[in-house]
Parts: C-alpha cells; structure tokens; sequence
C-alpha cells in the first residue's frame, strides 16, 4: 500500500499539488489504509476502483479539491491559447490603424474598388502617382507604395481581428465548460 | 449508484457525528453499503469540503495518527435537509411506477 500512497504522491507532484495539501493528502490516505489492513478489510472497500489506478485517484482526488485544474493539460493550452489570441488581437488592431492612418494621409480622391490598373514601382512611402479608372487621363486614387502598404495592413488587420474572433470562441466554451463541471456539490439524482 | 446519491449519505453518516474517511466508509459498510466497485469517497470528500458542506479539523485517533476529520457545516445541514426530502420525493414517485409495472406484470 506504501507503493500505492508513493505513486499517489508523485502524482501530486507532477500536478504541482501544494506540498502541505499533498502531505495531508497522502498522510489520510496512508493511516486509513493502514487501519483497514489492520482490521483485515481489503483496499478495495477503501479505495473503490481507484485502488487500480493511483495515477487517476491521485488526480481527482486533488482536482475535487480545487487544488489543481480539473483538466491541468487542457487549461495550459487554453492559457497559452489565450496569450496567443490577446497578442493577436492587439497585432491585428495596430495595422488596421497603421493601415487607416497611411491610407487617410495619402488619400487624395475617391476609390473605384477593383480598378487598380497600373501600379508605378517607387522606394517605399515615397509618393508616385498611380492612375486608376477609366477615362481620359484616368483618376488619381492612390500615391505609390505607401497606398498600397495601407491597404495591406487593413486587409491583414481587419483579417486578423476576423481570425482573433475565431480563436475566442474555443477560449470561451471550454470556460463554460469548466464552470459546468465545477457546479457540483448539492445532491442532483437525476 | 445515481450520482448525487453517495454524496448524500455521506451527509448523512457525518451528521452522526465527526468522522475521518475510513470511518465514513465503515459507517456506510455497517448499513450496508459498500462502495466496492463505487468510486473512492476521497474525491467526493473534497468536493464537499470545497463546496462548504463540511467542516474539518485535524485531532489524534485512538493513539494513531492525526486524522483529518470531517463535521457538517451549516451549509451542509440545509443540503442534507434539502436532498433528503428530494430523495424521499423521487423513491415515492419511482415506487409508484414500479409498483404499477409490478401489478402490470402479475396481472
């Protein structure tokens, strides 16, 4: 039984189970099977089924008492998950407002959406013409790359924030599915 | 065993009086309910201490070691009430149902 309480242990400890939680954990756990081995009761009429499987027991055990995430694997990967979509989102946000304010800099007439002819290679933010449209003469719509770099980082940061939605969603139905596993307690039959 | 229900008794065999886990499991033994085959009430210990239910207090048990004894709280005497009642609710109406399957069944 020793054996038992041992690998219960390092259970516990590779959940990161506080030591003063752990110790009184395993020092219950080992005076309640040492007095039932002494009045000859079997493990089994202690322990239930979790007497096969110390790996388990040890993990519920723990988790019932708040001491570590019902599912410890699951929710590092939600935290880190999370992470990744703040830092998303806020990546996102900055180029659709660096795209916003190059586009509202170098603006100089309306947008016919689609009708981008020609396009006059320049060193970068360094303003060309660019004739765009039909008509005699066409219509300045843009001024060189830096027009084109704004329209770019709109589209990615408009992307982007799409993309960050999406990320969220996963991120929020695994919180309500923790909160669904965490409501137990009063006594439910049914 | 319905979930909720060992939860229950656990409930109730602790409002006998304070007790540690192996003594909950020798009380539910002695009115014959064994949880061989049942999962450990250890979890279920924890989920009621967590939840209020139980108070605990570690002492010395017949010279042993320090126990970590459980006692209900207040909480846990409204729970017991309440899920009292609600088991005696359900055991009439399932009963019944039975009971109608049974004269069904002889007839």
């Amino acid at each position: 039984m020793s054996e038992f309480v041992s690998d219960c242990r390092k259970e516990w400890r590779r959940l990161c189970v506080p030591d003063a939680v752990a110790n009184e954990m395993a020092s219950d756990l080992a005076a309640d099977l040492a007095e039932a081995e002494a009045e000859g009761v079997a493990p089994e009429e202690v322990l239930g089924n979790g007497i096969f499987d110390a790996r388990a027991f040890a993990a519920s055990w723990a988790a019932a008492r708040g001491v570590v995430p019902s599912t410890p694997r699951t929710w590092r990967e939600i935290r880190r998950r999370g992470w990744m979509t703040v830092a998303g989102a806020s990546v996102s946000v900055l180029a659709a407002l660096a795209g916003l304010a190059l586009l509202s800099h170098r603006h100089a007439a309306s947008v016919a959406p689609g009708m981008l002819r020609r396009f006059i290679a320049g060193p970068l933010f360094v303003p060309r013409p660019l004739v765009i449209g039909p008509g005699p003469g066409g219509v300045l719509l843009m001024n060189g790359r830096s027009d084109l770099l704004g329209l770019i980082l709109l589209i990615v940061g408009l992307g982007g924030s799409c993309l960050t939605l999406w990320l969220w969603h996963p991120w929020t139905s695994a919180r309500r599915r923790s909160a669904t596993e965490d409501n137990a307690g009063i006594p439910s039959y049914l | 065993m319905l979930r909720g229900v060992l939860d229950l008794c656990l409930l109730a065999v602790v409002a006998e009086g304070p007790a540690y886990g192996y003594e909950m499991t020798k009380r539910l033994s002695a009115r014959g309910l064994s949880i061989v085959g049942e999962g450990s009430i250890y979890p279920l210990l924890g989920r009621l201490e967590r939840d209020g239910l139980f108070d605990t207090y570690r002492a010395g048990s017949n010279g042993g070691p320090p126990r970590k004894y459980y006692s209900l709280s207040r909480q846990g005497k409204r729970a017991l009430a309440a899920g009292t009642a609600e088991w005696q609710t359900i055991r009439d109406s399932v009963d019944t149902v039975l009971g109608l399957a049974k004269a069904e069944v002889g007839a």
